[in-house]
């Protein structure tokens, strides 16, 4: 293998391909990147740039690329990286293969790194074989086109109210689920629940039926952060055990896709999420955004760990919310807000001011409306027609 | 009992003849044993069996009784650990010649005159029988002399057979001597147990009286030679000290309490030892009330309680209590050698230890040193100064136990000054400036030490102020994700980092719990953790509700084999316990009768074990791995908070290697 490449492009790649790639592992081969030199028969040239930690797998394709002689290659992850970065003077590097070692050469330095034999580097889904086998051996359950900018919303809404901490009874995931044209996710850390709804893009039928499914919190994670342009396309598909996740191209996998992420599904149930939702709040609170935000963020000054509650007292009458917090052995805080819009009698209720901050900073629109019920019944944050968000109260003491 | 006192009162023998009357003989049956009446010497010596067992029981009567007399000097002389002789010498008021012969006679005493008087029993003898119960089991003489005669008499007995009073030379008060022990009895002769065993037994009985008594002088000799020998006008501090030995000094801690003036009749002063030098039995537990050695399980749970978590389960601090009280409040007359008491209100009693003892010790330092630490897990722990600790009965006669000692006295003068030089640190490494065993007066002593030897005035005594704030931690070495090293005036701290976490928490959670009343806040859950459940559980959990408030947990039953938690204490949220984990183990609780019944009385103790268990969820484990801020915030809660120096079960969470133990182990003194 020998080719000449950009080396800004190759820096980007290799930085997203190494999210995947685990930091400790006791197989060497798991930490390396693997390097692709395809030469197409029409022309031109790519380098498809991949890594793996067995659960989630990103594989990039650059095409700023000359590729003298195509080949394969698997380089130890954090060297590579290092090297890249720093020949920062460099428009372009070369990289050839030879036996069991690649040289990486500027214009003045040339670095010879040991590799691993290829064939060691785990065989990665692609998204256009799976979604062949569609007709052939039905693996496939969904399969749907999204735009990227919606993709991002869904995850940015939903991946803050997942838990932090591994914990045996936390879903360590987010619920996708596709029923038509709309995509769903929902995430939840057992105290909290943020739902939110996106359409989906061309090539998707309102037909299909449901399914769902549980994706890990940290592919999510990477999804989210390989969307560039808002409006590239991603073309999803969806088997019993994976998500595959391809950038660019097209639905039927013909086009190549720019980048490719394939994760396992987290196995499990998701908690019946539609039953948590309340249904019948009767107080209905209107704030405007900004204004509860930096009440609520004031009054969590004077909380501790072992005393997180914000009192929330919701006055119809004065049209006022009067937030107080108390930290033992530090002080209190009271902090009064006004209220736009309130349906309903007056009602007093603790919550943890961090999960009410947590939603409204990924809140977009400018109004935002809480329901109630009761002192010990969950509350609802609502903010446009497609997030919901249920916050289970603390008991005041 | 019967005594030194000037009076006796008649209230006399007629005990023994009533009892003659109502046992009327019975006829029928083939040839039946006929009934007689016991000679008066074997009734004696029948009721001596209740009092007197052994010679350590003769010597605790005849110095009760000296006591009474009002004696400020008693001087004991043993023979063969008390078997050939024993004899007492007091200068009490002595008793009237023409009354010795009664004080032969059972049932006579000059300190009840009537059972009303039972009721507040200022003596430590009252039931007239001690004298006439000895003296029927060995040969016996009293001399005595009051304060208005010109010469003592002497009146000798031997069993039965007693002698006529004659004058003898003798100084005001009391002398009683005891021969032969249990001579006409072989059978319970036979049953003494070795000399060493005997004399041991004897001292202890001195060591107690001599403990109960601090204004009194007491002189032990056996065989001729001084074992004992404490002066009168002691106070209790200083007495204790005397009799448990002067170089547990270090390891004890004073308590008090002064309660008269509230009107509730009771002070109460104690050394009670530091959680390092607990014993594994509660042998070494001596406790006084009114002047009376007593095994008092209200007073010794109280103690117990005190020291709760701060030593391991199984093993029983060290203690010395005198409690004087209203003689009213306190029933002495419930046990035949009198070895227990029952409190008219035995809460406040247990109230008033516990808190003194709890006191005295929060106010402490008790990280233990990593010498005696390694020297007590080894079992090493034969220092000398354990031997005072009463328990070993025969160490005084043993050459081995002279020997030890020589040794720790041999140490040189350099070793002395090291340790003022030490107790000065200590002083300013706890910035309390009166805290019981370092005053100011061994202050000034530490500070003259140090005058005097130049290698001491490293510890800058001209300038203590910049000694005065305990210099926080800065460097934390964390040791294979499980302990943390750290450094302190006196030397370097090793941490396990679970033991001291789960303290914080427990302190945080208790305090909650106890002392704001108002329980533990609590997350409610979004989907309730399902547990299964026995239907006793279930049964159970409605009674429990109120306890499991306070602890931020709610419980409620889906089904009969069912529970959902509904809420869990946020604290413990955000430590990431699992709901479900905490809710089996209180259920699990609730289904055992025992933890059922100390469950519906919602007890400090309950509420502390499942706090407890909390704490050590919630808790940091070994292996986590903790950043630097994490590391020092944790060793910052190790100043603040009470009992830092053992984890909640009693293991310590902390061991200080000192300077002079590092300088020690790489033999550089």
């Amino acid at each position: 293998m020998k080719v000449i490449c950009d080396r800004a492009a190759l820096l980007s790649a290799i930085n997203a391909v190494a999210r995947a790639v685990p930091s400790r592992s006791p197989r060497p081969q798991l930490q390396c990147i693997k390097i692709a030199a395809v030469k197409p028969a029409k022309g031109g040239g790519e380098l498809v740039v991949s890594g793996t930690d067995l659960e989630v797998a990103i594989r990039l394709s650059i095409s700023q690329v000359e590729v003298n002689q195509p080949g394969e290659v698997l380089i130890p992850s954090d060297k590579l990286r290092q090297i890249v970065s720093a020949e920062s003077n460099e428009p372009t590097l070369t990289l050839e293969v030879a036996g069991d070692h690649v040289t990486i050469r500027g214009a003045d330095a040339t670095f010879k790194l040991n590799t691993y034999p290829v064939a060691d580097f785990p065989p990665l889904a692609s998204y256009a074989e799976t979604v062949a086998q569609t007709s052939a051996a039905p693996r496939t359950r969904t399969n749907f086109g999204i735009g990227a900018g919606v993709l991002r919303t869904l995850a940015d809404r939903t991946l803050f109210a997942t838990a932090k901490e591994q914990s045996r009874y936390a879903i360590n995931g987010v619920l996708m689920k596709r029923d038509g044209k709309k995509l769903t996710m929902v995430a939840t850390d057992g105290k909290r629940l943020a739902l939110c709804n996106g359409g989906l893009g061309a090539g998707s039928s309102k037909d299909d039926k449901a399914v769902s499914a549980i994706i890990p919190t940290k592919a999510l994670q990477m999804l989210r952060d390989l969307v560039g342009d808002v409006e590239e396309p991603v073309h999803v598909v969806l088997t019993d055990s994976q998500l595959i996740c391809a950038f660019g191209g097209d639905i039927s996998g013909k086009e190549p896709a720019r980048a490719t992420l394939t994760s396992n599904l987290v196995e499990g149930t998701f908690p019946p999420y539609e039953d948590v939702i309340p249904k019948e709040q009767d107080r209905r609170v209107t704030f405007d955004r900004d204004v509860l935000r930096s009440a609520v963020s004031r009054a969590s000054l004077l909380t501790t760990e072992e005393s997180r509650a914000v009192r929330m007292k919701f006055s119809n009458t004065g049209k006022q919310l009067h937030l107080s917090s108390r930290a033992a052995e530090m002080g209190e805080a009271d902090i009064r807000c006004d209220i736009a819009k309130f349906e309903g009698d007056d009602i007093e209720i603790g919550f943890n001011p961090n999960y009410i901050v947590d939603a409204l900073k990924v809140i977009p629109e400018t109004e935002v409306i809480i329901e109630l019920k009761a002192a010990n019944k969950p509350g609802l944050v609502k903010a446009g027609a497609d997030f919901v968000y249920v916050v289970m109260p603390l008991n005041l003491t | 009992m019967r005594d030194g006192a000037p009076q006796i009162d008649q209230e006399v023998a007629t005990g023994s003849r009533r009892a003659v009357e109502v046992a009327a003989p019975v006829g029928g049956g083939p040839k039946p044993a006929r009934i007689a009446v016991l000679s008066p010497l074997v009734a004696s010596q029948i009721a001596a069996g209740e009092v007197v067992e052994r010679p350590a029981s003769v010597v605790k009567e005849l110095i009760e009784n000296s006591v009474d007399a009002g004696a400020m000097r008693i001087e004991i002389e043993l023979e063969q650990g008390g078997i050939e002789l024993i004899r007492i010498m007091d200068d009490g008021c002595g008793i009237e010649p023409e009354d010795l012969a009664l004080a032969y006679a059972p049932h006579a005493t000059s300190k009840v005159k009537s059972a009303a008087e039972l009721e507040r029993i200022p003596t430590l003898g009252f039931r007239g029988e001690a004298v006439a119960s000895i003296a029927s089991v060995s040969r016996m003489s009293i001399r005595s002399r009051t304060p208005m005669q010109e010469s003592a008499f002497e009146l000798e007995s031997e069993g039965d057979v007693l002698g006529k009073a004659k004058p003898a030379a003798g100084s005001r008060g009391t002398t009683v001597t005891v021969r032969n022990l249990f001579f006409n009895t072989p059978a319970r002769r036979k049953f003494l147990r070795t000399i060493p065993t005997e004399y041991g037994r004897c001292v202890e009985a001195v060591e107690n009286a001599a403990m109960a008594h601090p204004a009194i002088g007491f002189t032990l000799k056996h065989d001729g030679r001084v074992t004992l020998d404490v002066p009168p006008g002691q106070g209790p501090r200083d007495r204790l000290l005397a009799v448990l030995g002067k170089e547990l000094e270090s390891e004890l801690l004073e308590c008090s309490a002064d309660e008269m003036d509230a009107g509730r009749g009771m002070t109460m002063f104690g050394l009670v030892g530091k959680p390092s030098i607990a014993r594994g039995s509660n042998k070494a537990q001596h406790i006084f009330v009114n002047g009376r050695p007593v095994r008092d399980r209200t007073i010794m749970h109280a103690i117990a309680e005190a020291f709760r978590g701060l030593i391991e389960p199984g093993r029983y601090p060290t203690a010395a209590i005198l409690i004087e009280m209203d003689p009213a409040m306190v029933d002495v007359n419930v046990h035949p050698q009198k070895a227990e008491v029952r409190f008219r209100d035995g809460s406040r009693v247990h109230q008033a230890v516990l808190h003194a003892v709890r006191a005295a010790l929060a106010k402490e330092d008790l990280t233990p040193r990593a010498e005696s630490m390694v020297e007590r897990l080894s079992g090493l722990a034969q220092r000398p100064m354990w031997g005072g600790w009463g328990a070993d009965a025969a160490r005084a006669i043993l050459p081995a136990h002279g020997q030890v000692q020589v040794a720790s006295s041999a140490m040189p003068s350099a070793e002395a000054v090291e340790q003022d030089r030490q107790k000065f640190a200590e002083y300013f490494a706890r910035q309390q400036p009166m805290q019981g065993r370092i005053g100011y007066a061994s202050l000034q002593q530490a500070m003259s030490a140090s005058e005097a030897q130049p290698a001491a005035s490293l510890m800058q005594p001209a300038e203590p102020e910049l000694l005065m704030p305990p210099t926080p931690a800065k460097q934390v070495l964390q040791v294979h994700k499980s302990f943390l090293v750290t450094q302190d005036e006196a030397g370097v701290l090793i941490v396990d980092q679970h033991a001291l976490h789960e303290r914080v928490m427990f302190e945080f959670l208790m305090q909650r719990v106890m002392k704001d009343g108002a329980g533990l806040e609590s997350q409610r859950l979004l989907v309730p953790v399902v547990v299964d459940a026995t239907e006793v559980q279930v049964e159970r959990l409605a009674t429990l509700t109120p306890l499991l408030n306070k602890l931020g947990m709610e419980l409620s039953a889906i089904g009969p084999r069912t529970v959902a938690v509904q809420a869990m204490a946020t604290f413990l949220i955000e430590k990431g316990v699992d709901a479900g984990e905490v809710a089996r183990e209180l259920l699990e609780k609730a289904e055992s009768e025992q933890g059922w019944q100390s469950l519906k009385m919602a007890s400090e103790e309950v509420v502390r074990d499942i706090v407890n268990m909390m704490a050590c969820k919630a808790a940091v484990k070994a292996g986590d791995a903790m950043t630097q801020t994490e590391l020092a915030d944790l060793l910052a809660l190790r100043e603040a908070v009470d009992r830092s120096s053992n984890c909640p079960h009693g293991r310590p969470t902390t061991i200080r290697l000192t300077i002079q133990d590092l300088e020690k182990l790489f033999g550089r003194t």
